[in-house]
């Protein structure tokens, strides 16, 4: 029976460093998986996730043993996404300023439409579209719940938010995301048939 | 019907948490509510559609097992330092990661490296003066030369509407003066009209008076 994440940290306080790498086996994928739906960039995902385990690293001597590893961990990589999503949108406004209306009108012309994406069945980029298109906080708790399967407390842990708050943000973000989607035509939300009482 | 009451419920109902209690509080209260039930069914539709954004292939490698696991922290560390290099480096730090661990020593290393360290410090500042300076250089040049060509565009602009403006004008005067004299032609017909019907007129008065004079004379 393989070890706790409480076990391999209790492991490494006690100066076996070799637990490290087993909790960096067991957590690499999920880490950089919902930090890639945060980012929406490879390269970036692949960074802030090097990141976020080496502050696990030099923090986990500190780690309080009531707490959750993986919540703890989720903060951390949550943390670490907005600080780079922080230091992009100052890129980004710095740059907009050099681009004029030509060039805009190219990135627009570059983007397939609604219409080419879902003719090309590539329902992915739209839920890709509509989910970057949401409120930070919004996105951080769908892409939690939906994609890592985090439960409400968790989620409210790793944020450090009121469970109450975990769910109020949920439903927002839901309730855009089947807007959005609507909008651009995908058959969902909409057209539901109703089952009778 | 108060529906936000149960929207906790829902969402835990939606995600499989909350329990029996939960999902027979959500069961009782959309036997009766048809927006709710739509909204739940609506939610779960979108759900499936959620489940559509895969990640990327690639993105993720294969875990490693047994002792290739410690080249991931050896590739971690690596990366980290040419990440943290720049910083670490102005700020004399030294971040290792050996089969020992991580070791982070903060402040200058021997002085051959702190020697180093300053001469790429100076090197960069100087490269950065330089490119300050040819920015500065070639702005005002820049902006000059884009001031004269606005100027220049502005200038053509309006030697064209000038044109454009006394052309209108010549052509407004001579369809004037057409219709001047073409007024003036009608007027002076009508005139020479009235003056010969006038003048007739006036014979045939003068005959009538001369045949009424004839005969009062005649009796």
């Amino acid at each position: 029976m393989s070890p706790s994440d409480e076990e391999l940290v209790a492991a490494f306080q006690a100066g076996d460093v070799a637990a490290f790498d087993t909790l960096v086996g067991r957590w690499d994928r999920k880490i950089r998986g919902v930090i890639f739906r945060l980012v929406g960039s490879h390269e970036e995902a692949r960074d802030v996730s090097q990141e976020t385990f080496l502050k696990a690293y030099r923090a986990l001597g500190t780690f309080k043993k009531e707490a959750r590893f993986s919540s703890w961990l989720y903060q951390i990589a949550v943390n670490a996404t907005r600080d780079r999503l922080r230091r992009r949108r100052r890129r980004t406004d710095l740059s907009l300023e050099d681009v004029d209306e030509s060039a805009e009108s190219a990135l627009r012309d570059a983007s397939p439409s609604a219409f080419e994406l879902m003719e090309s069945g590539d329902l992915s980029r739209l839920v890709a579209a509509a989910m970057a298109a949401l409120p930070e906080e919004q996105r951080e708790v769908v892409i939690l719940k939906e994609y890592q399967g985090l439960t409400f407390p968790e989620i409210a842990d790793a944020l450090d938010v009121p469970l109450s708050t975990v769910k109020t943000r949920l439903y927002r973000g839901l309730g855009q995301l089947r807007v959005r989607l609507e909008r651009q035509g995908v058959r969902g939300a909409a057209a539901v048939a109703v089952p009778s009482a | 019907m108060d529906c936000e009451a149960f929207r906790e419920d829902m969402l835990d109902v939606l995600y499989g948490e909350g329990g029996e209690a939960a999902a027979r509080r959500v069961e009782t209260h959309q036997t009766t509510c048809a927006d709710c039930r739509r909204e739940m069914a609506q939610l779960r539709k979108l759900r499936g559609d959620l489940a559509h954004w895969g990640l990327p292939e690639g993105l993720i490698a294969a875990p490693a097992r047994g002792h290739e696991r410690r080249p991931w922290a050896l590739a971690a560390a690596a990366g980290m330092v040419l990440a943290l290099g720049a910083s670490l480096a102005l700020s004399g730090a030294e971040v290792r990661y050996d089969p020992s661990g991580f070791s982070v020593r903060l402040g200058r290393g021997t002085g051959e490296t702190r020697a180093l360290l300053d001469a790429q410090e100076r090197r960069h500042q100087e490269e950065i003066d330089a490119l300050r300076a040819q920015l500065a250089a070639a702005r005002p040049t820049d902006q000059d030369a884009l001031m004269r060509a606005v100027a220049d565009m502005i200038r053509e602009s309006e030697t064209r509407h000038d044109a454009a403006i006394q052309a209108s004008l010549r052509d407004l005067r001579q369809r004037s003066d057409a219709q001047r004299q073409y007024d003036l032609a009608r007027v002076s017909a009508g005139l020479a009209y009235l003056d010969g019907k006038a003048g007739l007129q006036a014979a045939r008065t003068t005959e009538l008076m001369g045949h009424l004079l004839q005969a009062s004379q005649q009796k």
